[in-house]
């Protein structure tokens, strides 16, 4: 079961775009519809409250499912936590630290700047997007 | 002791980081252009880099500050290390909690206020990021403004409609690969 929860999140760590928000239905279709380690409503639990500590949410959410799955199977839960989070972290870890150690030496091609030039206010739209569409949410959802 | 700075830095941002990637990312902002240990588009690029990439942004911005700083795997190391150690803290320290009084906290009345006002801390703190972020080092000319436009609206589409099964327009990385393909047939 070790095994397969950091396969899990080896796999999700490694085919999800964009961050930790788009992590979250993928680890949900693994743990809690393949696997059924989870009810849904446990699982949609965790992930509130790993939205109300600060830090990475990915990271969060794998310490308190693998915590939780510890517990609830009579394993170790820290050594499940650890285990779910050092796999969802370690393959965008070694993917980047790739692409940090040869980005400075293709950074000034100039097709790879043409890219960038067109990518660079494409990136500040994202970002202000998640604004708006966090502050529609905020004021939907008064408590 | 660059190692140390890197450490209490993105210790900081671990800290201080509620709501996850992009706020994150705004604290991040701060922390590397305080120390000149980039300029703004030398992190805007690092931002673009983690959105196609996968992984959280958070981790994967950590990772890249972290051996450009250093120019060593210690300098990744200790930044992600930094960066993710709060939470797990407070993770662990809720969870044991959380299995303690389950389905308690979501009735009190005192936690849901706290928790609203911090949601919008956090919307004012990434708005924050956005408009330090609209540099003429950015935006260079009128298409970088149009191309913002065109992302913009592409990521908004879901706020108008209600079915989510047509979501393929505001995915971000496809708008990010458009938004590469439009700068290389616009500047090269």
């Amino acid at each position: 079961m070790l095994a397969q929860l950091f396969w899990t999140y080896i796999k999700v760590g490694t085919f999800t775009l964009g961050g930790g928000y788009a992590m979250i239905p993928l680890i949900q279709r693994e743990i809690v519809d393949n696997r059924h380690w989870l009810d849904e409503e446990e699982f949609m639990n965790m992930i509130a409250l790993s939205q109300a500590v600060p830090g990475i949410i990915a990271v969060n959410s794998a310490i308190m499912v693998g915590y939780q799955l510890g517990k609830k199977y009579q394993h170790n839960p820290y050594l499940f936590a650890f285990t779910a989070a050092l796999g969802a972290v370690l393959p965008s870890f070694l993917i980047i630290l790739a692409i940090a150690m040869f980005f400075s030496e293709i950074k000034h091609n100039p097709t790879i700047e043409a890219v960038f030039k067109g990518v660079r206010p494409a990136v500040v739209a994202l970002i202000t997007a998640t604004v708006i569409r966090m502050a529609v949410n905020v004021f939907r959802h008064k408590p | 002791m660059i190692y140390l700075q890197l450490f209490l830095s993105f210790l900081k941002v671990g800290v201080l980081g509620f709501g996850g990637g992009m706020a994150i990312i705004s604290l991040i902002e701060r922390e590397v252009t305080r120390y000149g240990w980039l300029t703004q588009t030398e992190f805007v690029d690092i931002v673009a880099i983690s959105q196609v990439t996968p992984g959280p942004i958070g981790v994967n911005c950590a990772t890249y500050v972290g051996y450009t700083t250093t120019g060593t795997v210690w300098g990744s190391l200790i930044a992600t290390i930094a960066v993710t150690l709060p939470g797990i803290l407070a993770m662990f320290s809720l969870a044991i909690l959380y299995l303690k009084i389950r389905d308690r906290w979501s009735n009190n009345r005192t936690y849901r206020y706290t928790m609203y006002t911090i949601r919008c801390l956090v919307v004012l703190l990434i708005g924050l990021a956005a408009y330090r972020l609209m540099t003429p080092a950015s935006f260079i000319d009128g298409s970088s403004w149009l191309i913002f436009g065109i992302v913009l609206t592409g990521m908004l589409t879901p706020l108008l409609r209600k079915n989510k099964a047509t979501n393929l327009l505001s995915h971000p990385i496809l708008l990010i690969l458009l938004a590469g393909l439009i700068g290389l047939l616009l500047y090269h």
